[in-house]
């Protein structure tokens, strides 16, 4: 990301940002609300559009791609959100399978991909529920494996453990860095200070859309 | 193979979630196609009438009294010779009396005071089929006219013209009707994709999150709208049928038009597979206008 500015109605949500996340990295973007981590993750996937300065995923300009292309870079991301935004009438399984039937993906790979990723965030018994029959933890984790059944190379999460309990939030960090062991590049957007003391990776903090510090190693 | 089955599947969930939306939609789009439906099956039985008729025409040649029976022959050998003629029959003045009085029993009484039979001889003439059109009638009869011993030359164009006018306007109006409440019927499943499409934002936006193309997420609503315009236009066909049925019943019971029931014929089987095929096509039609300017963001 080089010299990225945003902004809304005149008003900036992100100011001259400059970011460079290598391949296989953890970063935690840390700030407080309406301090731009969302706006910059927006931005990562395509959503909304820089007013100024690059956005390079995996070697292709983001801020040049046609609305057409977008899809295709959104496949080569997971993403993983607050509110888990699951699909209430359909099961487990067919929420997870999501990326891949986009994809026309044949029928043995998705049932393949889906229980290798159910199994992996450790809900693969659940895979017949709906959503509403699962707790928020489990949902989250519904919302991880859907994030990481294709495989993508990069994983963002906004506010990830903003609906967990504690203990909740320590499994869903610990997933992450799993995920992150196995080479998936992660980005965690939290204005959480307790996920901070869980994560022992570089930390970039945004304060009114500016970076006021981006490379220090969180403490815990 | 699979991909057709998804979106045949998304489309029916979307039917079956708005199900009074897409049971009214149906509904009014039916009552929006039946009405172009009456403009065009009376166009077509209309024309089909004219055109009987005018398949129907005879031409009749009266002729002179004073014609001698040599030049009559003459005149007839001449007539039927003509690539026009298809068939000619001769009506002597005495077979004219007699027609009269068998056609109008009670007027016959009005002849008898003036003696001499008034009623003149003539050729009655069925034109061949090519040369039925009100335009080689009107051409051959102004030939005829000129002949010896023609006196006067009948075949009620002119009421078959005015007919002919009146299925003209009748084709206008269902052209006009058509077009007006075709876009009634467009903004009508327009307006119901744009609910279905609406009610399930939250859907399309996670679709969208995941990698979906545009056409991806827009297929199923296209397949809802060609399932709203084609049922409708089925079941307009239903209405049309039910009501042409009674009126074809209507006015072969009342007395007056007895036997114009056999006359009247519904839509045949290729302009009614034609009326569902509009039906789809509208409803594709519709629901692409209203993904274009409603989803544009969205989708």
């Amino acid at each position: 990301m080089i010299r990225v500015s945003k902004s809304y109605d005149r008003r900036a949500a992100l100011t001259d940002v400059t970011l460079e996340i290598t391949k296989g990295e953890f970063v935690l973007l840390m700030g407080a609300s309406g301090s731009g981590k969302s706006t910059l993750l927006r931005l990562l996937i395509g959503e909304e559009r820089p007013d100024q300065g690059q956005i390079f995923v995996y070697g292709k300009n983001v801020s040049r791609l046609t609305r057409d292309e977008v899809p295709y870079l959104r496949r080569k991301i997971g993403i993983v959100f607050q509110d888990f935004r699951l699909l209430p009438h359909k099961t487990v399984f067919e929420n997870v399978s999501l990326p891949l039937v986009v994809q026309w993906a044949s029928l043995a790979d998705i049932r393949r991909k889906v229980t290798e990723a159910l199994r992996a965030v450790g809900i693969e018994h659940k895979k017949d529920q709906i959503p509403k029959n699962l707790s928020a933890g489990e949902q989250q984790r519904v919302c991880i494996a859907r994030a990481i059944v294709n495989g993508p190379v990069v994983l963002l999460a906004d506010e990830p453990t903003g609906n967990l309990d504690p203990e909740r939030t320590v499994e869903i960090i610990e997933l992450f860095k799993l995920i992150n062991e196995r080479g998936t590049t992660v980005m965690v957007a939290t204005h959480d200070p307790h996920v901070r003391t869980l994560v022992n990776r570089r930390v970039m903090t945004l304060r009114q859309g500016v970076v006021v510090a981006g490379t220090e190693e969180s403490g815990a | 193979m699979r991909w057709l089955l998804y979106w045949v599947r998304e489309a029916w969930v979307n039917l079956r979630t708005n199900r009074a939306t897409t049971i009214v939609a149906m509904v009014t789009t039916a009552f929006t196609f039946a009405c172009v439906g009456i403009f065009v099956l009376s166009y077509v039985n209309l024309r089909n009438a004219a055109m009987w008729l005018q398949d129907d025409i005879k031409i009749i040649v009266y002729l002179d009294d004073d014609l001698s029976m040599e030049d009559m022959q003459t005149l007839r050998e001449r007539l039927a010779s003509d690539q026009v003629v298809a068939d000619l029959r001769y009506i002597s003045k005495e077979e004219a009396l007699s027609e009269f009085r068998a056609q109008f029993p009670h007027d016959s009484h009005l002849l008898e005071g003036l003696g001499e039979n008034p009623l003149p001889a003539s050729f009655v003439i069925t034109p061949a089929p090519g040369h039925r059109s009100p335009e080689a009638v009107d051409r051959w009869a102004d030939q005829v006219r000129a002949m010896t011993g023609v006196a006067k030359i009948d075949y009620n164009q002119e009421w078959l013209d005015a007919l002919f006018e009146l299925v003209r306007y009748l084709e206008l109006t269902a052209i006009g009707g058509g077009v007006i409440l075709s876009a009634a019927a467009v903004t009508i499943i327009g307006n119901t994709i744009r609910l279905a499409f609406f009610a399930r934002r939250e859907e399309v936006a996670i679709l969208q999150l995941v990698g979906a193309t545009r056409s991806f997420i827009r297929l199923p609503y296209v397949l809802e709208g060609a399932v709203l315009g084609g049922g409708g236009g089925g079941l307009a066909l239903g209405i049309l049928k039910i009501g042409f049925e009674v009126f074809r019943h209507q006015i072969g019971s009342a007395g007056r038009f007895q036997g114009a029931e056999e006359m009247v014929s519904f839509f045949p089987p290729s302009i009614a597979a034609a009326f569902v095929v509009a039906g789809v096509g509208l409803g594709v039609v519709s629901s692409m206008i209203s993904l274009r300017r409603f989803g544009e963001r969205q989708a």
